[in-house]
């Protein structure tokens, strides 16, 4: 494995340079190649979204910010606060039967005390403030398994926002989510980026929702294909062409862990 | 251990309790029932969240093998741990290692190993009934509440103590790992070495309780409380100590039916705790969980 990845925290004045420079990420898979040569800068404050067809890479690349996946190139965060990443996972395999409440999750991510001693009750206040940031907080005693795609997205997200991170990863917000869902949830973005000067770099399929939230736009296709402002992609023609060029049409399902 | 014995025994000659409890091999079963049936309860809900019951169930054919290896190393009839656990410990981990480690299916590895450690076992099986008694091999796979011995009881008592403690202290871990592994991995927890961790408690647990459950039945007493649960619950907390409440009624009136009829402990505190999922299903409109709420987008 040949890791190169630097991860460094400098201190001091970098306003222009981008908090997140990626240069020459590659990697491979069993055998496949499944990002090549991938370049990518992140301007901090902004929202950046990554489009690209089914199995063409972009999971992989937000795992492989995070840490724990074998790669080669540099990527460099430039933090000047926290340093921590919020992360908010694709939700396509999901099993609704396990009886935990939203309360329970938030929970059991922030205590070690065991849950079924004590439950949430020394934790309510706090986990409910939590929920707030995402308008969430009347779902703390609901089931996730009875939540809809946009409220299971809402907690999800609160999740990553505690503690506040200063880089934002979500893999497909707008999937499963319906149009009312996804505008509130896109409000609530907005206000983070506005409000907390949050970075956020996104996984998304949904193109109006593109258009309406993200300053830059980076397709990838196991290769960086595209990158640019989003009015750039307002040409249907060419917004079909980006997504049709996969490498393997078919083959890999966007909820595979690539 | 016989003072024990000699007072609840005195209860029951006393008439405290029922007469069957003026036999050590009641107390024992009953002392080692009121032991794991909690410990069985609490754990299937983690097993049930991650999806483990057939992982369960192989370890529990494999210790049949474990067993029969006991047996030819010379471990005495009466208590075969070392290679038992031996045995079943390897078996588990190898499983996970092999599922974490090729894009083969959970469910695939199962099948395979599963099939395998059959196999083995009816060899083995072979191998040593030319040297030993065959019930000893019977009453691992249904359990025998009559070779119950302290040894047992004590290995149960320690085991459960040890598992439980660590059980606790990762519970909230685990939990995270079984809902939503990719999110605990990026709140820095450690899947792997938490799934690791799970599978060696589940097995201690499993082999601990064959004397009194059989390695056939012992995944029944791991998923139905569990399960049972699951129809009647809305919360996390509520999940595990209804799991742990319906587990030991199972095993406590389980044991006790079957010192009145002569059929195998195991095979009566699985049919208990049938009953008691059942019940739970008649009860789950009760609860509020026949259907899945919608919510408001």
């Amino acid at each position: 494995m040949q890791n190169e990845t630097a991860k460094q925290q400098e201190a001091g004045a970098m306003v222009d340079l981008p908090l997140l420079e990626v240069k020459g990420l590659s990697v491979s898979l069993g055998g496949d190649q499944i990002l090549d040569d991938v370049h990518l800068e992140v301007a901090p404050g902004s929202i950046h979204a990554l489009i690209g067809p089914n199995g063409a890479g972009k999971t992989t690349l937000i795992r492989s910010l995070m840490g724990g996946m074998p790669h080669r190139g540099t990527i460099r965060f430039r933090f000047r606060k926290s340093g921590r990443i919020g992360y908010v996972p694709q939700l396509l395999e999901f099993d609704h039967s396990v009886p935990i409440t939203v309360g329970d999750f938030i929970t059991i991510m922030l205590q070690d005390s065991p849950i079924f001693i004590s439950g949430i009750k020394k934790m309510r206040p706090h986990v409910q403030q939590i929920l707030a940031a995402t308008e969430s907080d009347h779902l703390i005693d609901r089931l996730i398994g009875g939540l809809s795609g946009g409220e299971i997205r809402r907690v999800f997200l609160a999740q990553a926002l505690a503690p506040l991170p200063e880089l934002l990863l979500l893999d497909e917000p707008a999937s499963n989510v319906d149009e009312q869902g996804a505008l509130l949830f896109e409000q609530i973005l907005l206000r983070l980026k506005d409000e907390h000067g949050l970075t956020i770099l996104m996984v998304g399929h949904d193109t109006r929702m593109i258009l309406r939230l993200a300053d830059l736009v980076t397709s990838v296709n196991c290769r960086v294909t595209f990158s640019g402002a989003p009015t750039e992609l307002e040409d249907a023609e060419k917004m079909a062409g980006l997504f049709k060029t996969a490498v393997l049409p078919g083959e890999r399902a966007s909820g595979g862990p690539h | 251990m016989d003072w024990l014995y000699e007072i609840i025994s005195g209860w029951a000659r006393a008439g405290y309790l029922p007469a069957i409890f003026e036999h050590t091999f009641m107390i024992r079963g009953m002392l080692a029932a009121m032991i794991i049936g909690p410990v069985l309860g609490g754990l299937g809900t983690v097993v049930v969240t991650k999806k483990l019951s057939f992982f369960t169930q192989t370890i529990g054919n494999a210790s049949l093998t474990g067993v029969a290896l006991g047996l030819l190393f010379g471990e005495p009839v009466e208590g075969t741990y070392a290679g038992l656990y031996g045995f079943c410990l390897v078996v588990a981990l190898v499983m996970t290692f092999v599922k974490n480690r090729t894009r083969l299916s959970n469910d695939t590895v199962i099948g395979v190993v599963l099939a395998q450690v059959l196999g083995i076992g009816i060899i083995m099986l072979l191998l040593v009934t030319n040297q030993f008694n065959i019930h000893q091999v019977e009453g691992v796979l249904f359990g025998s509440l009559i070779t119950l011995t302290d040894g047992d009881l004590i290995t149960l008592g320690c085991a459960s103590l040890i598992v439980t403690v660590i059980f606790c202290i990762t519970y909230n871990r685990t939990m995270l790992v079984a809902f939503n592994p990719v999110l605990a991995n990026a709140r820095g927890r450690n899947p792997v070495l938490l799934e690791y961790l799970f599978i060696t408690l589940m097995t201690t647990v499993v082999v601990a309780s064959l004397k009194l459950i059989g390695a056939l039945l012992v995944l029944v007493l791991i998923v139905v409380p569990a399960a049972g649960a699951q129809n009647i619950v809305g919360n996390l907390r509520q999940f595990l100590w209804v799991s742990i409440a319906l587990s030991t009624i199972s095993t406590v009136s389980g044991l006790f039916l079957s010192a009145l009829v002569p059929v195998p402990s195991g095979a009566v505190i699985v049919l208990t705790s049938s009953i008691l999922f059942y019940a739970t299903l008649v009860m789950r409109p009760l609860f509020g969980r026949s259907a899945v709420r919608q919510g408001d987008g």
